[in-house]
């Protein structure tokens, strides 16, 4: 078997096994009916969303024209704030750069705050490589840390576990003794007792950032629980890793964001805590960090901003597109193999890393739409997905057989009366062969398909002689 | 390392920009217009504000007067904890509060562990969100809102913003004048990661008790407590 077939068989095997545990189906698909409604409700309370979509969009279509601009003037006024501030190509670059931050302090023990880049470095694992401690301090990545799984959702990680099987987790990572943890609450509880011990005793805070302000050099930091802004004012180093594409003009644009952000990710009107962050603590501050860095990592993005999906750019990792698609709540955030799930990661993964390495994410896809019609960027995710398929099929990658399908179906396409002909023909054959059960049990080049139901046998002619049909009844 | 990542990621950017001059930038941008804000639960600012920070699950307090508020504080701390101890940043506006008058024994500084309840004087409130804003130094120690059980929070009905980018127009952060950190606190620390469940007291404060001080109506303060209420729900 080819690598490629390997990683088309990855994604629906990961599905299929994801549907096969009817806990976890049954909690994605509560997830599924409920996400959704939270964020209506906050889109039709507050007015003119889609005037506030729109303008968003256009403020991070001039800050992307202008990234020339915004991204050295930041860099310029960080270093100002007193920050250093580090570039890095690559996730491994990144990794490196914090890594040696933590060496030069002497660092043992590192309180980390929720973070999609780093998740994207695979900061964690690197520093544990070198015998640094690194506490995950968002609750739900905590819990993924504990059970050793990444990320399921951008935005609530651990949103596939079950209370029983986070209390199984608490029960063998705290040696707290006998207790019930049966209810959300009392984890919580137990967490923020633990956590409270990490976060005194971290030598190194490190979080990202939801957006950089260029005329000030602040970084943003959208949180509900708060343990960003403790790993961003407890321990003596801060480091914020971020990306170069994350800069915004101005403070008051950052409001515009964070009124979009919170109400399309959680359907909060805003979430608990908002902080920016300027840099280490000043003269006279008792308290806060005496060193901050911030590293920002390209990753490839530079390479989109010249490229058709530089739209791609304007996410603002809100997870509201995994919230509304069926394939997501389907096959779970694991099964995409990638720490960016769902329709925004399906175009982002092969973007960042490569077609071949994540082949079969452009078809995760039912291309209803949902997804662009939430997008708070307005991001024309199925014409991505679509167009990433189109450069699957220029570099020939994905099965033979498939590619030859679509070449043939191609071919049929452009000429309407070959088509209706053998659609025509089919669907004679079909009836024919179903004429007596009134459905089929198999079908040639179908196999997946049969192999879950029966394929209803078709009753009535095709749909252009139908649509002539009532055509010609209109006339009379 | 970084130096040449520098190098060459700028370089990568400029050739996919449109290379424009600062002016030209500054025009363009001011050309986008404002961003529209969300619809106010009231046209009266404060009574927006008492709304949203009761949707926000903190709660409210009136004081007409700075021993009112000392008073505001005490009985908190006595529903709560039947004490009168806190912790309070080196604030000036918090040092001069008639406290032995008002019955409270705070203690000036930063909250260390075992101290449940912290009081902050916040800079500013935000009528669109119901968050309160506070600068970090040293009249403002983290941990105060960070780490206590309880934060209390004294707020004057003249600092009141109708929205959040009225703070940023009128806050002046020029080089040599920006705080470390800024923080808009909208409500008591939560999370949803189990199971989607919300859970308040997530690292953070368990609760956030914000306290008016100035001239609040009992009509404006039932007018919002009625507004917060979810749709359905009366009484």
């Amino acid at each position: 078997m080819s690598a490629t077939d390997t990683g088309i068989d990855g994604f629906i095997n990961a599905a299929e096994t994801a549907l096969e545990d009817i806990a976890a189906t049954r909690q994605r698909d509560m997830l599924a009916r409920t996400t959704p409604l939270l964020r209506q409700q906050a889109v039709d309370e507050f007015g003119e969303f889609d005037a506030l979509r729109r303008h968003v969009k256009r403020l991070r279509q001039h800050t992307l024209d202008n990234l020339d601009y915004y991204l050295p003037r930041f860099e310029l006024e960080a270093i100002h704030n007193g920050n250093q501030v580090h570039y890095a190509d690559t996730g491994d670059e990144m990794n490196a750069i914090v890594l040696d931050i933590c060496r030069q302090h002497g660092a043992r023990r590192v309180a980390k705050g929720k973070s999609m880049v780093t998740e994207e470095t695979e900061l964690a694992a690197a520093l544990q490589g070198e015998r640094l401690e690194v506490v995950e301090t968002d609750l739900g990545e905590y819990i993924v840390q504990l059970a050793g799984e990444k990320p399921a959702h951008i935005v609530g990680p651990a949103r596939h576990k079950t209370v029983g099987q986070i209390r199984e987790l608490f029960l063998a990572a705290h040696p707290l003794g006998e207790r019930r943890l049966e209810h959300p609450e009392a984890l919580v509880a137990e967490a923020r007792q633990v956590m409270r011990e990490h976060f005194l005793k971290a030598d190194v805070g490190i979080i990202g950032a939801n957006a950089l302000i260029a005329e000030n050099g602040y970084s943003m930091l959208v949180t509900n629980e708060g343990n960003g802004d403790l790993c961003a004012s407890l321990p003596k180093v801060l480091i914020v890793c971020t990306t170069v594409e994350r800069l915004l003009p101005r403070g008051e644009d950052a409001a515009a964001l964070q009124r979009l952000l919170a109400r399309s990710a959680t359907g909060q009107r805003q979430t608990c805590y908002t902080s920016f962050y300027s840099g280490p603590r000043r003269e006279l501050d008792g308290a806060g960090p005496v060193e901050t860095h911030i590293v920002l990592l390209d990753n490839r993005r530079s390479e989109l901003l010249a490229s058709d999906y530089r739209e791609m750019l304007q996410c603002i990792r809100c997870g509201a597109c995994l919230n509304h698609c069926p394939v997501f709540a389907a096959a779970g955030g694991h099964a995409y193999g990638s720490v960016y799930p769902g329709p925004m990661g399906s175009v982002l993964a092969p973007l960042l890393e490569s077609l071949e390495a994540h082949p079969e994410l452009p078809d995760a896809c039912t291309a209803c739409g949902r997804c662009e019609e939430v997008c708070p960027a307005s991001i024309p995710l199925p014409d991505m997905l679509r167009d990433l398929r189109h450069d699957k099929s220029v570099r020939q990658i994905g099965s033979r057989g498939w590619r030859r399908g679509l070449r043939l179906h191609a071919w049929l396409a452009v000429r309407p009366a070959l088509y209706q002909r053998a659609s025509n023909l089919s669907i004679r054959v079909l009836h024919w062969l179903g004429r007596r059960r009134g459905s089929l049990r198999k079908l040639p080049f179908a196999a997946g398909w049969t192999g879950k139901r029966d394929f209803p046998a078709p009753q009535r002619g095709t749909f252009m002689q139908q649509y002539r049909a009532v055509e010609r009844e209109r006339e009379r | 390392m970084s130096a040449d990542s520098r190098k060459r990621t700028l370089a990568r950017i400029r050739g996919a920009t449109r290379g424009q001059d600062a002016e030209s930038i500054a025009t363009e941008l001011g050309k986008l217009g404002v961003a529209p804000i969300a619809r106010a639960p009231h046209r009266n600012l404060l009574v927006s504000f008492m709304v949203n920070v009761l949707r926000n699950h903190g709660s409210l307090a009136i004081a007409a007067d700075r021993l009112e508020a000392v008073k505001a504080v005490r009985q908190y701390l006595y529903d709560k904890f039947r004490s009168q101890r806190l912790v309070a940043g080196n604030e000036p506006h918090l040092a001069a509060m008639p406290w032995r008058e008002g019955g409270v024994l705070p203690r000036f500084g930063e909250l260390t562990p075992g101290e449940k309840a912290a009081l902050s004087y916040a800079d500013w409130g935000i009528a669109e969100t119901g968050a309160i804003t506070l600068a970090t130094g040293k009249h403002n120690p983290p941990a105060n809102h960070l780490l206590a059980e309880h934060h209390l929070v004294l707020l004057d009905v003249d600092r009141l913003l109708p929205d959040l980018e009225s703070f940023w127009r009128q806050t002046i952060l020029t080089r040599g004048k920006r705080p470390r950190g800024i923080n808009f606190i909208a409500g008591p620390s939560s999370t949803s990661d189990i199971e989607a469940r919300l859970v308040y007291g997530a690292h953070g404060p368990q609760a956030l008790h914000i306290i008016l001080l100035g001239k609040v109506s009992a009509e404006a303060m039932e007018t919002a407590r009625q507004l917060a209420q979810p749709p359905g729900e009366s009484g």
